[in-house]
């Protein structure tokens, strides 16, 4: 019962595997199909085809482009069920194939519908960096008018903070000002809703100290600043600033420095010739405000104090020219997404590229200042100091943050660049005709392997041969092509048994005389009384069992019997019977080892 | 420390707005909470009389916190 009962499993565990591979192929992502219609159908008969589309599926065909006409090349709006059923259906003849529009993507865009209004986030090269790092597993205090969890922050990773005007663990806004500054450093970024942020994995310590009308005392700062650095804080955001020295501030800065923190401040909105405190302070990175244009603002503080530039928007000219982010309407409470401008907005960019740096591997504050000023894009002409060391460029912070660190990521990205990655190298490349290959190798390998625990044979090498002859053929011979010498032989030699039938004239589709028990018995027949060449008999038959086994799973074209139910029942039912000779033969003949 | 400037009311987009005295030389002054309602009128020329609150940071970052304790309007 058992000698019964293990088979059965092993080959519905094969069967099950092999009707649940997909492929690459199927991997990627559409949202049109292409249809490229025969060159030999007139044009008339084709607009009457596409009108017929139409009609049945209420989709609108258009050319793909304006030079698509000669090629008859048009493009339909649809999904994975309008693809089988258009390959079905009476069109699929005129045409000379049916297939997905794969999108292409070079950087990652995330979905966010309104990421397109994110000049600023462009403009720091934020796409190339997310390559690298989100921000994952740091944390960004912000310290401000409290942070309250709009929609777009649900994602977001938050940890415990404080309200330090209402002396109280909750700390939400109700100004406004802290949500939009969390939302640049962090905004819940591909969840399909509003915008993006820039470290949008790192979390959020809401620290609140400014109340309802954006005003707060140094005392409650400072305080907020060593609740930052004794909770685990890795950078600090103050987008606020103004008052004189204060020693107590002076002090917590150092304090939070001391235990490892990266301290980022606004440089202030007067359009003075010097950065407010607390940006003033050696251990804060002060920073200045750029516009859409990449010029200073026409309210930022510039000269002594400032470190950095980075955007921080103008709304002068209307909001298309601010930061957009989800944050709340201080009259009302509700989620709104508004356009601020202010070195408020810019100190955030800096704020999250910092995370994104300690993400990276550098730990010390010092370094990490270090990498941004490096990194950024020096602007020579600078007499006044408006930009510092220049302006924010979130991907060569990265890149210099990972330098001389040999990551898992570099080996990805050394796949992506030479190709690898690129679907088109798989698709067209013709790799993905190699699997089905290795699968019929693999799979005869294992029937073998299996049949061997209960009749203990030798392999020899005409064993070997009968499995490769019967289940895949020197499938590698078949991609040659050898300038004036006929393809054929090549064809031949790279097809296993089964396969024959449509080797010679190039074709795929299955000949059933070939592709079945047939021949495998006749060498069975011919060969069982041979000591040496019976193996090559028997492993011809485990081979075309396997070969025949994965043809009914991915490729079930048979000539005369279609590529459907019939086919693949066929194909099914002669791999069995395959398994079951070998099986029959080794029984009868089997070895003593 | 107790001041007294001259200058125009007006209206600034930093956060969700503040109000700012700008002075004939440009110098802004943010405009503390609490100061008279009729103070808040955008274009309106005043003379104030308050301090200046160097205790505090806001958001805006425009100038000197002042806190307004009279004020006249003048044309």
């Amino acid at each position: 019962m058992r000698k019964f009962f293990l088979p059965c499993l092993f080959i519905i565990g094969i069967c099950w595997a092999l009707f649940n591979f997909k492929g690459l192929a199927n991997q990627g992502t559409f949202d049109t199909i292409v249809l490229d219609f025969r060159e030999d159908i007139p044009a008339t008969q084709i607009q009457s085809e596409l009108s017929e589309i139409a009609q049945k599926y209420h989709v609108a065909p258009r050319l793909n482009s304006e030079f698509s006409g000669a090629d008859h090349l048009y493009i339909v709006r649809g999904n994975q069920e309008l693809l089988n059923t258009l390959k079905k259906s009476e069109v699929a003849k005129y045409t000379e194939y049916i297939e997905p529009d794969y999108q292409y993507k070079a950087f990652q865009t995330p979905n966010d519908p309104d990421y397109s209004k994110q000049w600023n986030l462009r403009s720091i090269n934020i796409e190339r960096a997310w390559d690298d790092t989100k921000g994952s597993g740091t944390t960004v205090a912000v310290i401000d008018t409290g942070v309250s969890r709009v929609p777009d922050l649900q994602n977001t990773q938050f940890v415990p903070g404080y309200d330090f005007v209402n002396d109280r663990e909750e700390a939400t806004d109700d100004n406004g000002h802290g949500t939009h500054v969390a939302g640049t450093i962090a905004q819940s970024t591909n969840n399909g809703y509003g915008v993006a942020g820039i470290a949008y994995e790192a979390k959020i310590m809401p620290l609140k100290v400014l109340s309802a009308y954006g005003g707060g005392t140094v005392a409650d700062i400072a305080e907020a600043i060593k609740f930052a650095a004794d909770n685990g804080a890795d950078v600090i955001n103050m987008s606020l600033g103004g008052g004189g020295e204060s020693a107590v501030m002076l002090e917590a800065i150092n304090y939070a420095h001391g235990k490892g923190v990266t301290i980022i401040a606004a440089a202030g909105n007067e359009d003075e010739n010097s950065a407010a405190y607390p940006a003033r302070y050696p251990h804060a990175i002060g920073v200045a405000a750029l516009d859409a244009s990449g010029q200073k603002a026409f309210y930022s503080n510039y000269g002594a104090g400032v470190d950095i530039a980075a955007p921080g928007g103008s709304t002068r000219e209307g909001d298309l020219g601010g930061i957009l982010q989800n944050t709340i309407n201080p009259e009302t409470g509700e989620s709104i997404f508004a356009a601020y401008q202010g070195t408020s907005m810019a100190a955030p960019h800096v704020a999250g590229v910092a995370a994104l740096i300690k993400a990276s591997g550098v730990q010390d504050p010092d370094d990490i200042e270090n990498v941004l000023k490096q990194s950024a894009l020096a602007v020579t002409d600078d007499p006044l100091n408006h930009f510092g060391a220049g302006k924010l460029d979130a991907a060569a912070a990265v890149q210099l943050a990972t330098k001389g660190q040999i990551t898992f990521r570099d080996f990805f990205r050394w796949l992506r660049d030479n190709g690898y990655l690129n679907p088109r190298f798989w698709i067209d490349g013709g790799a993905v005709a190699l699997l089905p290959k290795i699968a019929m190798v693999l799979g005869s390998y294992l029937l073998a392997w299996f049949l061997r625990n209960y009749f203990p044979f030798r392999w020899n090498w005409t064993f070997g041969s009968g499995l490769i002859a019967g289940s895949s053929g020197l499938f590698f011979l078949r991609g040659f092509y050898i300038f004036d010498l006929p393809q054929w032989p090549f064809r031949v030699m790279g097809s296993s048994i089964p396969e024959l039938g449509g080797a010679i004239s190039g074709s795929s589709t299955l000949n059933p005389i070939f592709a079945s028990v047939a021949i495998p018995l006749a060498l069975v027949l011919l060969l069982l009384g041979h000591r040496q060449w019976k193996w090559l008999a028997i492993g011809t038959a485990i081979g075309a069992a396997s070969c025949l086994a994965i043809s009914a799973a991915i490729s079930p074209a048979v000539w005369g019997l279609g590529a459907g139910v019939a086919a693949r029942a066929f194909l099914a039912v002669n791999a069995l019977l395959c398994y079951g000779l070998a099986r029959l033969a080794l029984k009868t003949e089997v070895e003593p080892v | 420390m107790s001041v007294t400037v001259e200058g125009t009311i007006e209206r600034k987009s930093f956060g969700p707005g503040t109000w700012a005295l700008v002075t004939s030389d440009n110098k802004s002054y943010e405009i503390l909470q609490g100061a008279p309602k009729d103070l808040f009128k955008s274009g309106q020329k005043v003379r104030v009389t308050g301090e200046v609150r160097k205790d505090l940071m806001t958001l805006a970052m425009i100038g000197p916190v002042l806190e307004v304790k009279t004020f006249e309007v003048i044309q």
